[in-house]
């Protein structure tokens, strides 16, 4: 019978990140790469596996970093173009190290800033495929999706403007306390969430995450490698993804039940950690209504009261459930669902510094995507 | 000079031709399949319920509910920016229950569409010989 191997986060890294870093994608990687090799302590020859998610239009090769970062033979490499953003990259690299396929994997998630999905093809173009059936109605972006997504939670539940904007100032207050990472330095009020601009309303300009260029990586191993490593580990207890039957966000069955809620169920069916032996969380916020879909997928709150959740203080630090306390790629910026799984993980390991929560965590939760596809894992640190 | 600005444009295909002829002539036509009579939007090349390649296309009430929508305020190509505010929706047609699509919501004051409305296909010239299917409320 084939061995599990219980999987180990050992290492964490970020490349340079602004709005326009003039870098190219490759350098990037990169840079995130050496990060995360040089956070666990190790070198390229001690790497067997390499994953990269990336957009179509902004491919990066998982075999091509390889060979940039002078790793010698993978066991196991993967680009992905499809899915949940990073978490595809971790759950490949999860499941090489389970089944012994690799043992040491680098995951990588690297994104330029105009490099978001949607924003249209090029003026005059003719539209191929199904795109042709929503363009000519003006849907391009994300935001656009998003803004529906709320509005049919807002219809089904009552909730209201002001209850995605108590998430939004809620996690500014975190990334007040990152001043190194947060693009964002001054706390947000009610009026400035709701005086800021709409995109594609109810859908505000401070529900959507900061577009920039950024890579971010981190290294997985096995349990045994990873005790004889610098960083204390922080290991996955479970993990799962999810997805719709429809592919097409705007066209998912039911806008308040989307991929979260199927990631969800099938992690918590994986593991004897309930809800509540979770001490804080990572949570997706592309666009803020995700995170508070992920409260309500994850069980954290009832279905519908994610904006009483929020109100009632429970994400603060001091909260029952602290979330996205490297104040969420809203203010850090894009980094398309690996910078919850790396601050979760220097939450755990408490390698958190001045943000380390005033009670230790032990149990995290992550979670990355919303619509048609959504992955979500357990992390502890022991 | 300036260059005039076109909206977005249909490649039509195999799949999308029978949509965009429907609507030419003034019906919102969507893929049917001749197996198992399963109605499907957007097309594919093969049946979801029933794996079957026999496709064809049938004319739908075009009577329909919204099941969401925003209020788009910035255009994110050109041709949208005159536009503005404008309603993009999601439309549950009642030919089958989950059949959905994306659409727009006119003749109506945006800030007074709702989740729920009724609504009924109308018909907007859109360029070169495209018609653009998008719905309105129904007549009370
Ligand atoms: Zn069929």
């Amino acid at each position: 019978m084939a061995k599990k191997n219980r999987v180990a986060i050992v290492g964490v890294g970020y490349s340079d990140v602004s709005r326009g870093t003039g870098y190219t994608l490759d350098k990037l990687t990169a840079q995130a790469s050496v990060a995360a090799m040089n956070d666990a302590g190790i070198k390229p020859t001690d790497i067997d596996g390499v994953v990269v998610h990336s957009f179509p239009h902004q491919f990066v090769s998982s075999t091509h970093t390889a060979a940039m970062l002078g790793i010698p033979d993978l066991a196991f490499y993967s680009g992905n173009v499809d899915g949940a953003a990073y978490s595809v990259a971790a759950m490949h690299a999860i499941a090489a190290i389970a089944s012994g396929s690799a043992e040491t994997v680098l995951t990588i998630r690297t994104v330029h800033k105009n490099g978001a999905a949607g924003g249209g093809g090029p003026v005059g173009q003719y539209i191929p495929g199904n795109q042709q059936l929503s363009q000519p109605y003006g849907s391009f972006a994300g935001s656009h999706w998003a803004g529906m997504y709320m509005q049919r939670h807002m219809a089904m539940y009552g909730s209201t403007e002001e209850d995605f904007g108590a998430f939004a100032i809620a996690q500014r207050k975190f990334a007040v306390a990152n001043p190194t990472e947060s693009f964002f330095h001054e706390e947000l009020t009610m009026e400035d969430y709701l005086n800021s601009r709409y995109i594609a309303k109810p859908l505000h300009l401070f529900d959507c995450d900061y577009p920039v260029d950024s890579s971010s990586a981190l290294i997985f191993t096995t349990e045994e490698r990873a005790r004889d490593m610098k960083q204390k580990p922080v290991f996955f207890d479970s993990w799962a993804n999810g997805t719709t039957k429809e592919a097409d966000f705007s066209l998912v069955g039911d806008m308040t039940h989307s991929s979260p809620w199927m990631a969800s169920k099938r992690m918590w069916s994986r593991t004897s950690l309930k809800p509540s032996d979770v001490d804080t969380a990572g949570l997706y916020d592309g666009f803020s209504f995700i995170a508070m879909q992920w409260f309500e997928a994850l069980g954290f709150c009832g279905e519908g009261e994610s904006g009483a959740f929020v109100r009632s203080g429970a994400t603060s630090a001091t909260g029952s459930l602290p979330t996205n306390t490297d104040g969420g790629a809203c203010n850090v910026g894009r980094r398309h669902g690996a910078n919850f799984f790396i601050e979760v993980t220097r939450q755990l390991r408490g390698t958190a510094g001045d943000r380390a929560l005033p009670k230790k965590p032990e149990v995290g939760v992550v979670s990355n995507a919303v619509g048609g596809f959504a992955a979500c894992a357990l992390l502890t640190a022991e | 000079m300036t260059t005039e600005v076109l909206p977005p444009l249909p490649l039509v295909n195999e799949l999308t031709a029978p949509f965009w002829e429907g609507a030419s002539k003034g019906q919102l036509v969507i893929q049917h399949c001749n197996a198992c009579g399963h109605f499907q939007h957007a097309p594919e090349p093969i049946c979801s319920a029933c794996l079957s390649f026999d496709l064809g296309s049938a004319a739908v009430s075009g009577k329909g509910t919204v099941y969401t929508f925003c209020i788009s305020t910035q255009a994110f190509h050109p041709w949208f920016e005159d536009k503005l505010p404008f309603v993009l929706a999601v439309v549950e047609l009642d030919d089958q229950p989950g059949l959905k699509m994306i659409t727009n919501v006119v003749g109506v004051n945006p800030n007074d569409v709702k989740v729920g409305d009724r609504v009924e296909v109308t018909f907007q010239p859109l360029a070169e010989g495209f018609v653009l299917p998008v719905f309105r409320p129904v007549a009370q």
